[in-house]
């Protein structure tokens, strides 16, 4: 299933020596996962679908994580493949979940606990690869 | 669910998967070799996420963010083809090995 190369450009490795990719990926995660928790906060204040959840605070500040954690994402994928990239920010459906339960008093069901233990135990299978991609950078 | 909150969900799952791809895109060889291409890529990538976060704002106005968020790990399947396809990308054992953990994961989470 292989075929071309995974190697990133010699300028995004120099790129990448600044602040090393998993760092952006991470804080990427970060801030998706307080986003989506804004946002949620956002639309139950006000109530309602489309432009009228802009007036809200809650969703402001979830816009603002959600271009941090772009701006992150956009410097991980310059030195790592997109589909390592994804695999490891599915962390954010482990972080979600977790912020619901902590912050909006959702409930986590063992069903669901063990989803997000087979979640972490894919992006632990993904992750070791990057571990090496770092260390060769 | 009805038809037409599943026909915003498959929307706003595409968008994203669209995005993704552009983004990728730009900031690969075109970043490298052809910057204003790479911007133009970028805003269309930008277009793309733009219509499915609307889309998602909406469905989160009606549903639990616990219920709704899993949906949007069933399109990580999806790009690990489009990416191997359209990007060329080398998908090797472990990474298809991690995907589908992660697919089987948010299956649970999403029938819970």
């Amino acid at each position: 299933m292989s075929m071309n190369s995974e190697e990133p450009s010699p300028s995004a490795r120099r790129s990448s020596l600044s602040l090393p990719s998993n760092v952006h990926l991470g804080l990427s995660v970060v801030l998706a996962a307080a986003a989506q928790v804004f946002l949620k906060l956002g639309a139950v204040a006000i109530g309602e679908a489309g432009f009228q959840t802009l007036t809200s605070g809650w969703v402001w500040a979830g816009i603002a994580a959600l271009i941090g954690s772009l701006v992150s994402w956009l410097y991980c994928l310059r030195s790592m493949p997109l589909v390592r990239a994804f695999n490891l920010a599915a962390a954010t459906h482990a972080l979600v979940p977790a912020a619901c339960w902590l912050f909006l008093g959702e409930t986590i069901s063992w069903h669901r606990g063990v989803g997000i233990l087979f979640v972490l135990a894919g992006v632990a299978v993904s992750a070791e690869p990057a571990s090496k991609l770092e260390k060769n950078l | 669910m009805t038809a037409f909150t599943w026909f915003l969900v498959v929307l706003t799952e595409i968008s994203s998967l669209g995005g993704q791809l552009l983004f990728k895109r730009a900031m690969g060889e075109q970043w490298e070799n052809a910057r204003a291409k790479a911007w133009c890529t970028l805003a269309g990538g930008a277009a793309l996420m733009t219509v499915g976060f609307f889309v998602w704002l909406s469905l989160l106005a009606r549903f639990e963010l616990s219920f709704l968020y899993p949906f949007d790990g069933l399109s990580r399947l999806a790009l690990l083809g489009a990416a191997a396809v359209i990007l060329h990308e080398r998908i090797s054992f472990r990474l298809l090995t991690g995907a589908l953990l992660i697919a089987v994961g948010v299956a649970f989470v999403a029938t819970s």
